[in-house]
């Protein structure tokens, strides 16, 4: 076979060698001690005993490339050096430069010295970067710079200067490159295990995050749940129910049926501004407060001007609830109201084609201090139909963004209207379920149907 | 975009203006909110702004402008809001927020108001 292809082929046998040896000290914890700039005692020993041992390594596998002698004996030591702090390229650099001296001849005071330097110098490339990683061209220039460093030591301690000059002419070029392939393969190797333990950290840091949101999207589930009637009352006259269907991002919407006495229910159907765990809270205290003060006064628009006193007090954020609330006497048949901001209900009389709107009579609830809410009067006769909804109904969105709205709404009303309630409020949120087709629910959907019977 | 949301602010002699454009909901009222408090926090005390290329506010969007207001009536200063589109008026109109804040036709409405009222 041609010299010259033997020759290669044993460079690439050491080369393999480093390959081997730097993947298998790069996997190890010692060596992420290193990197992390934490190195123990003990990972420190070891460090320069591997290290040192591959500067002999480097000196043992000195082959004959094209007639010169190369060694990579400084490659240890600088790699050490460079990635693991001075201590340890200074100690592989001691390891290897004592087994070269052993070894004499008329280069062994020069080649020696410079294994020592290489662990030295990298120690100080280390220093300098104060913790950031070092690069892959740094550290190959590094490598690159050592051994004309290495050459010219040779060149001024080796004597006779000509022999040395010979020698260095022949060995010089071999011998970095050399040098420089295999500290490009130990950086490349660390370099990419520092990336691959950053994007590990980013993926670990997003991946928690993510667990925390969706604990804090089932909190929020939970709270509203639990503030929610669990039944509805019956009513003597009236076919009453309601259905809350919270987005995945819950929105705060409520209802409620509080009895009174008397024949008396107070209906209430609200949405809380914001989302998630701040609105679900401020649903339940806008609920408990609806609650007390719904039981201290008989007129609807105190019920509204005291709970907003309440709630203003409690909101500094900004946050408001937007709430209507009615008293259904079963006696009378009428449904006394205030309505504070909330959509207006839809009231759609037996027999009638056109809907009546329940207007708001004040401002939404912990908006704005000392309000008045005022109060109006329906009379709700058999086959008289009332829907209470909030904006999640309305503003369900389909593909191309258009809102479901309240023409929807009528229109899909009208066509069940002699349905019972229970069958209305199916057919309205399948209705909705078809315009949305597959979109997300953004916003809570509360619905609430009152029928004369 | 559907969910475009475009937020630009500039301030002038007679305090400063927020434009609005797009879409403000859950997830783009973080924006207002930050811009707001980014001029709250400045100093400014008198904000106007302007909605007339806003399509839609939902109730996340009412409570950043309503804890804005809140905050700077603390201070003795004031929010106002400038040229409402018909959907977002509605809005208002509902929620009541058109007795709590001052509406205005246009932002020269606004800073002519403000200036004859001192």
């Amino acid at each position: 076979m041609n010299a010259e292809i033997l020759d290669l082929l044993v460079l690439l046998q050491m080369i393999c060698v480093i390959i081997v040896a730097a993947y298998f000290i790069t996997r190890t914890e010692i060596f992420t001690e290193a990197l992390e700039r934490r190195l123990s005692f003990r990972g420190g020993v070891y460090l320069i005993l591997f290290f040192g041992i591959l500067s002999i390594y480097g000196t043992l596998s000195g082959v004959e490339v094209l007639g010169a002698p190369i060694n990579v004996r400084d490659l240890g030591p600088m790699v050490a050096g460079v990635f693991c702090g001075p201590v340890v390229g200074i100690g592989a650099g001691l390891i290897g430069g004592a087994f070269r001296m052993g070894l004499g001849g008329f280069t062994a005071i020069p080649c020696s010295l410079s294994t020592v330097l290489a662990g030295a110098l990298g120690g100080a490339i280390y220093y300098a970067h104060r913790g950031r990683p070092v690069t892959v061209g740094t550290a190959v220039g590094f490598a690159v710079g050592m051994e004309v460093l290495h050459m010219g030591i040779v060149l001024l301690i080796s004597r006779p200067f000509e022999t040395a000059l010979n020698l260095v002419s022949q060995v010089g070029l071999p011998m970095i490159l050399a040098n420089a392939i295999g500290m490009l393969i130990f950086a490349k190797l660390i370099t990419n295990l520092l990336t691959e333990r950053r994007t590990k950290a980013e993926r670990d840091a997003y991946h928690e995050e993510l667990q925390r949101k969706k604990a804090e999207l089932q909190i929020a589930a939970d709270i509203q749940q639990t503030f929610l009637p669990k039944s509805i009352p019956t009513l003597k006259g009236f076919d009453l129910l309601a259905v809350n269907c919270p987005a995945r991002e819950v929105g705060g919407d409520f209802y409620d049926a509080i009895p009174l006495g008397q024949g008396k229910t107070g209906l209430v159907i609200a949405d809380v501004s914001g989302k998630s765990v701040s609105a679900a809270l401020y649903m339940a205290l806008s609920r408990t407060i609806i609650r007390a003060t719904a039981t201290w006064h008989p007129e609807v628009s105190l019920v509204l001007a005291d709970a907003n006193t309440i709630i203003e007090e409690q909101s500094d954020s900004g946050m408001f609830v937007t709430l209507f609330y009615g008293v259904l006497d079963e006696k009378t048949r009428t449904l006394t109201y205030a309505n504070a901001g909330h959509n207006p209900p839809l009231l759609l009389r037996a027999g009638a084609t056109d809907f009546g709107r329940l207007m708001p009579t004040g401002v939404a609830l912990g908006a704005a201090s000392e309000q008045e809410y005022g109060a109006e009067q329906v009379t709700l006769l058999p086959g008289d139909l009332l829907v209470l909804y909030t904006d999640g109904v309305t503003e369900a969105i389909n593909g191309s963004n258009e809102e479901f709205s309240e023409a929807r709404l009528m229109e899909t009303v009208l066509s069940v209207r002699e349905h019972s309630s229970r069958e209305i409020i199916r057919e309205i949120r399948d209705v909705i379920d078809e315009h949305a087709g597959g979109e997300p629910q953004f916003d809570d959907i509360t619905l609430m149907v009152l029928k004369g019977v | 975009m559907a969910n475009a949301c475009g937020i630009s602010a500039h301030t002038g002699e007679s305090g400063a203006v927020i434009s609005v454009t797009g879409r403000i909901d859950a997830s783009s009222a973080g924006l207002l909110d930050t811009e707001l408090s980014r001029l709250i926090d400045g100093g400014e005390r008198a904000i106007i702004v302007e909605m007339g290329g806003l399509e839609y506010i939902s109730s996340s969007g009412l409570r950043v402008l309503l804890a804005a207001k809140k905050n700077l009536k603390r201070s003795g200063g004031d929010l106002s809001i400038a040229a409402l589109t018909p959907f977002v008026r509605e809005v208002f109109e509902i929620s009541g927020f058109l007795r709590i804040f001052s509406v205005y036709e246009s932002v020269e409405e606004a800073t002519e108001r403000k200036r004859l009222t001192g």
